[in-house]
């Protein structure tokens, strides 16, 4: 093999380091996309055999947002192995205790139950805020698109795109609102 | 793939020196025929011999054939190849066309053992495009982008949400006064 095919064939299977951005983010709908970049299977030359699953890297996994009352709702269940060692942990009490393990289960659902599952979830890199030690942050070389838009909240709008919002009509001076 | 296919070598598609691209080398060197004069076992081989050897032969002229006759021996054919390959096939009990059949496998094959093929496709040239890696396609600016970035945190595809709407609609409606200047 020459020198130029050897860095070419470098070059299709190295490893992408993606950044995503989980603020206000269904965990479930995201898993299924990171799950593709995970297994690899984003990319044209994927096989079953083929060890190309991408590194991601998720900041703001606190901030994921569980659509409906399913923080209430949803149960994780956890077995020690011994009798009366099994365990019902709702989805806010997991989240206090660890705001990666939602994020982390979701994605682990997600792909396939294989053997490979767990050796690409070792890709996987959540963080629940926004920093990201320097040692990751200068591998990162692409970033994944949010599944669903961000919404803007009234306090980032300033003052002067609010005073220019289209009303239909003033609320006269003397109005207590509620 | 079955028991009987375990020892089968496996490989990929080739020809030797590519043979056939230009002209074509005939890759048999030489047959070996043995046969019994006497028993029946070897009949087949026999008529193949007294009709159809020598026409074989005039046809075939890159080829020896030798003929071995055997007393109260079982017939059998052994080709040998130019790579140095050697195929042995056991002929008992066949017909003179079954001989012939077989004459002319070993005589078209190209010597390379018979194995399973992993890929049954072979290409000099892979790709003309050149071979995808993951940066194919990209826009350049991710060159300089810096993570996390504005453009890429936002979903695709989006078109403008409601609120963006309404404001365009009410810029629309909006009637430029005529007696008051602007600014």
């Amino acid at each position: 093999m020459s020198a130029t095919k050897r860095v070419q064939q470098w070059a299709t299977l190295s490893r992408m380091w993606y950044l995503f951005d989980a603020q206000w983010q269904d965990p479930f709908r995201s898993a299924q996309t990171l799950a593709l970049y995970l297994t690899g299977q984003n990319k044209p030359i994927y096989h079953p055999l083929n060890d190309c699953g991408d590194h991601v890297v998720v900041i703001n996994s606190k901030e994921v947002a569980l659509r409906g009352d399913e923080w209430k709702k949803r149960v994780y269940f956890h077995h020690t192995g011994y009798p009366k060692g099994a365990s019902w942990t709702l989805a806010w009490q997991l989240h206090e205790k660890d705001p990666t393990m939602v994020m982390r289960k979701a994605i682990f659902k997600a792909m396939a139950s294989n053997l490979i599952r767990r050796t690409n979830m070792e890709r996987l890199h959540i963080f629940p805020g926004s920093e990201i030690p320097e040692e990751i942050k200068g591998n990162i070389s692409g970033q994944i698109r949010p599944v669903m838009p961000v919404p803007k909240r009234l306090t980032g709008y300033s003052k002067e795109e609010i005073d220019n919002f289209p009303k239909v009509f003033d609320y006269p001076n003397d109005y207590i609102l509620r | 793939m079955s028991n009987s296919h375990l020892f089968l070598q496996s490989g990929f598609i080739r020809t030797p020196l590519q043979n056939g691209l230009g002209r074509y080398i005939p890759q048999l060197q030489r047959i070996t025929l043995k046969f019994c004069k006497n028993q029946g076992g070897s009949r087949g081989v026999r008529d193949f011999i007294e009709s159809d050897l020598m026409d074989f032969a005039k046809n075939n002229p890159g080829t020896v054939v030798y003929l071995k006759p055997r007393r109260h021996r079982s017939p059998c054919m052994v080709a040998e190849y130019l790579n140095g390959e050697r195929e042995y096939l056991s002929c008992h009990e066949f017909s003179r066309d079954e001989v012939h059949k077989w004459l002319s496998y070993m005589c078209t094959r190209s010597g390379i053992p018979v194995m399973r093929f992993r890929k049954y496709q072979h290409t000099d040239y892979p790709s003309i495009q050149g071979v995808w890696n993951p940066f194919t396609h990209q826009a350049p600016e991710i060159n300089l982008a810096q993570y996390p970035n504005d453009i890429l945190s936002k979903p695709a595809n989006q078109g403008p949400t409601a609120t963006e709407q309404l404001i365009e609609i009410f810029k629309k409606t909006q009637i430029k006064d005529p007696i008051k200047p602007e600014h």
